[in-house]
């Protein structure tokens, strides 16, 4: 009896557990991924700084520059100014939503500058529209003259606050700007911000400079030179000016690349017609020798977490992809599909390859997982190559070049970057032609 | 009867031959043989009769038949000339990956420095330097100018 | 001799012209299947009969499979494996999923309807069939706990005890769907899931909003789960009024809606 009266009680809560719960439940699969409509109001100057002409600018200056990194990111759509309501001044202490929602704005950034005692202070505001609240407000005081990595900080906190991931505006580019015929081309390192501003030339065009790559404290770059017609890597501080060898190698070292700590350079070095990957500690100047093959190994490239090693190899008989571990053990092929395939790039985040291939004549860039499955191309080219993954491991930059006549007239070479998604392929402005290009980490850590 | 069936295989070979040879890669004749450049255009001369250049097939190092005909040469002219040093440049087409192109540069030039080696030259006098595919020797983007690109030069050393 | 050589001819002839007319149909690509759900392809009734929906939960569990294969910095397997070749276009790929989610819906179902059948009828709770009811209610928990792990974020309370027919329940999520931007930089192999729960007005605009799982919004290593579950809430307000019922309000006031990124996301 006392059983079933048990049984009984358990049948009725389970069941009633049920059906309590009225509740209508509706699952959202689906949504729009179409660019997140934000207005970014010019940044008003205090009164007190109202005569200085030059600091007012500084305002819609830092705002043009925000507008400008979310136009490129493809994720935001910045809306005209000219619809713009609300004065910068009153938007920054309380904004009218209503006003802002009209023109349909989702996001809001408003922002205040003060030049006090020669030093820029900057205040912004991120404001969500639709829940009518303010969600990010941030400050930074800094030289007048750093405002534009004032403008890219700010674009970053704004992104990562609505994307949820890191922004990747407040960094560096560093690429070879060529000029001249393709059999006599005149190449040197420049350095400049992702934006295409602030471009400097590093060398200066008189011996053959190849694949730079910055190091993961950015201070420091690595690249091939021809310096006395002998190529070998080199290491250049980028704040001093000082190159040097990196190594005492008896031939060719190229394809170079820093480690995650920074502490090595990871390279291939080329001996009676076979390249093999070593490593040298930029400490203890120790030299290790990483794979041991008769056939080509370069392009090497780490995991973020240090433990892997991506390279290229045609040891198969054609360039294929291979992971092996940080020692050289455990050397697997990843890549299997119909072609060839170079220059792999670990993604920041560690979850991707990037990488170059080569189908019937046509050159692809792609991404894979470090397993090699999950391949997908993301554009297709005359030729292209040399993917470089953004910080957050969102964009990938590379360099294309197109086809010139018989006579080597209509040659050119851009740089290039798309999203992961495949999604916004633009070409990034530079002064002249250019390739090689290499994305610094975030310059703000 | 036979004889029907004797001209009616021989006309089907014939076809089949003739289809087979009209796939033949090269459609310029004798520049190309196969991937390889096989003329003379841009080739310049160590001492008569010594050419100073031999050209490679796609993302190959080998040397053909002809190659190894004008490395001899080379060699049995640096016997003659033992004061002379070399340095053997290696270059790549541009339908590759950069990096790739210049370890390819290098196989390609050290395969040719290996071959004078087995003539008897000391591989002292035999400098080596890859360039990948930054100096074409051809501006031109067709599968001719690529053919003149992948080549192996023997330069004299100053 | 001849005779037959000419009837070989001609047939060969005859069978080229079959295969370059059959050529143009089997280079078309298959018909593009519309995003969002079209009430009319599924049948409202209170019974699914749907007789493919065994295989679907095959093909179901096969694409989840194929998708565990991620493996992030992990020595990759020696396996050999064959390669696409066409570019797999983004597009494509979502479309497939949503091809595959349609046969899940009524897969969901099925199963619960059973339930309420045989609930309506043990209302009298007759104690000599408690024993066969245990069974039934085990085999129940362990059949949703089993679909919960191969069916991702499916929602094992139907609509159809709640008391939104299906028809509603899509036109409802069509209008959230173009409401909902998502933030595109959301990780794609996390949980992706934000419940909200709502009480309405009978016009449809919102009288409150409560996020679930609220302690996910400041614990570390989830940070991407305050930009969803704000994006959630600036789709619903932005789709305000939305689009309720006209009547059986006392049904709906109280919604509770499941936004899931993980199916847009996952490249």
């Amino acid at each position: 009896m006392i059983k079933k009266f048990l049984i009984l009680t358990l049948i009725f809560i389970s069941f009633s557990s049920k059906f309590s719960y009225a509740l209508v439940e509706i699952d959202i699969t689906r949504g729009n991924l179409d660019p997140l409509p934000i207005a970014v109001s010019p940044l008003f100057v205090h009164k007190n700084n109202l005569k200085n002409k030059e600091f007012k600018e500084i305002g819609a200056k830092i705002s043009e520059v925000i507008e400008g990194n979310f136009k490129r990111s493809g994720l935001f759509n910045p809306l005209s100014k000219e619809s713009f309501v609300q004065e910068p001044e009153i938007a920054h202490l309380k904004p009218r939503f209503e006003d802002w929602k009209l023109i349909k704005a989702q996001a809001l950034v408003t922002g205040k500058i003060e030049l006090e005692n020669e030093k820029l202070r900057v205040e912004f505001r991120l404001w969500d529209v639709v829940a009518a609240k303010e969600i990010l407000a941030l400050a930074f005081t800094t030289v007048p003259n750093n405002w534009r990595r004032v403008a890219h900080i700010i674009s970053d906190k704004v992104y990562q606050r609505l994307t949820g991931e890191k922004g990747y505006f407040d960094t560096r580019i560093i690429y070879v700007s060529e000029a001249g015929p393709k059999n006599a081309r005149i190449k040197k390192l420049a350095i400049m911000d992702q934006d295409g501003s602030n471009n400097k030339y590093l060398t200066l065009g008189n011996e053959l400079v190849l694949t730079p790559r910055f190091s993961p404290t950015n201070q420091l770059v690595t690249y091939l030179s021809y310096f006395k017609n002998l190529p070998r890597v080199y290491l250049l501080d980028i704040e001093t000016g000082i190159q040097e060898v990196v190594g005492d190698f008896p031939g060719m070292t190229f394809a170079p690349r820093f480690s995650p700590d920074g502490k090595k350079i990871i390279m291939s070095f080329a001996e009676g017609g076979n390249s093999d990957i070593y490593t040298m500690n930029l400490e203890t100047r120790v030299v290790e020798k990483i794979t041991d093959h008769p056939s080509i190994d370069t392009s090497p490239s780490y995991s973020p977490d240090g433990k892997y090693i991506a390279f290229n190899s045609d040891r198969s008989g054609l360039q294929q992809i291979y992971v092996m571990r940080s020692d050289g053990s455990n050397v697997k092929r990843v890549t299997f599909g119909n072609g060839l395939y170079g220059t792999p790039v670990w993604s920041p985040r560690g979850d991707l390859i990037a990488f170059t291939k080569v189908r019937k004549g046509r050159f692809y860039i792609g991404v894979m997982r470090t397993d090699g499955s999950g391949e997908r191309l993301l554009t297709e080219n005359f030729y292209q190559e040399a993917p470089s993954w953004s910080p957050n491991g969102r964009v990938l930059i590379f360099y294309r070049e197109t086809k010139s006549n018989a006579k080597g007239e209509g040659f050119s070479a851009k740089l290039w970057s798309i999203d992961l998604t495949g999604y916004n392929e633009m070409q990034i402005e530079t002064l002249t032609d250019a390739s090689d290009p290499s994305w610094s980490s975030l310059l703000t850590k | 009867m036979n004889s029907m069936k004797l001209i009616k295989y021989f006309m089907i070979t014939a076809l089949c031959s003739v289809l087979l040879s009209a796939c033949a890669t090269s459609k310029k004749g004798a520049v190309l043989e196969g991937d390889v450049y096989a003329g003379n255009e841009t080739v310049e001369y160590l001492a008569t009769g010594v050419k100073d250049r031999v050209f490679f097939a796609t993302n190959k190092s080998t040397l053909t038949t002809a190659s190894r005909d004008t490395l001899r040469k080379q060699a049995a002219w640096l016997r003659k000339n033992g004061k002379i040093s070399v340095t053997i440049e290696g270059h790549a087409d541009e339908r590759g990956t950069r990096e790739y192109n210049l370890a390819l540069g290098e196989r390609r030039a050290n395969a040719v420095k290996d071959y004078l080696m087995t003539y008897g030259i000391s591989g002292k006098r035999l400098a080596v330097i890859s360039y990948g595919k930054e100096r074409p020797v051809n501006n031109g983007s067709t599968p001719l100018a690529w053919s003149q690109n992948r080549r192996s030069v023997t330069v004299k050393a100053d | 001799m001849t005779k037959s050589i000419l009837l070989s001819v001609l047939f060969h002839i005859f069978m080229i012209f079959l295969t370059i007319l059959t050529f143009p149909f089997m280079t078309k690509k298959p018909i593009d299947l519309p995003p969002i759900l079209s009430v009319e392809l599924i049948q409202i009734s209170d019974l699914t009969n749907i007789p493919f929906a065994p295989k679907a939960r095959e093909i179901i569990e096969k694409a989840k499979e194929e998708e565990r294969l991620v493996s992030e910095q992990a020595p990759p397997s020696s396996k050999k494996k064959e390669k696409p070749d066409k570019i797999p276009l983004p597009n494509d790929e979502k479309k497939k999923k949503e091809i595959v989610k349609k046969k899940q819906n009524p897969e969901e179902i099925e199963p619960e309807i059973k339930q309420t059948s045989d609930f309506e009828k043990k209302e009298l709770f007759d104690p000599n069939q408690i024993a066969a009811l245990i069974d039934k209610a085990k085999e129940e928990t362990a059949e949703t706990t089993k679909k919960q792990k191969t069916l991702t974020q499916s929602s094992i309370k139907s609509s159809i005890i709640s008391g939104l027919t299906l028809s509603e329940e899509d036109a409802l999520k069509a209008q959230i769907f173009g409401c909902w931007s998502i933030p595109l930089g959301l990780p794609y192999n996390k949980n992706l899931l934000v419940r909200i729960k709502l009480k309405l007005k009978p016009d449809g605009t919102i009288l409150k909003s409560e996020i679930l799982d609220h302690a996910r919004m400041n614990s570390p290593g989830q940070g991407f789960y305050k930009v969803l579950a704000e994006s959630a809430l600036r789709a619903i307000r932005l789709c305000q009024p939305l689009r309720v019922p006209p009547t059986g309000y006392e049904k709906w006031k109280e919604m509770q809606l499941n936004f899931d990124a993980n199916d847009m996301l996952k490249g």
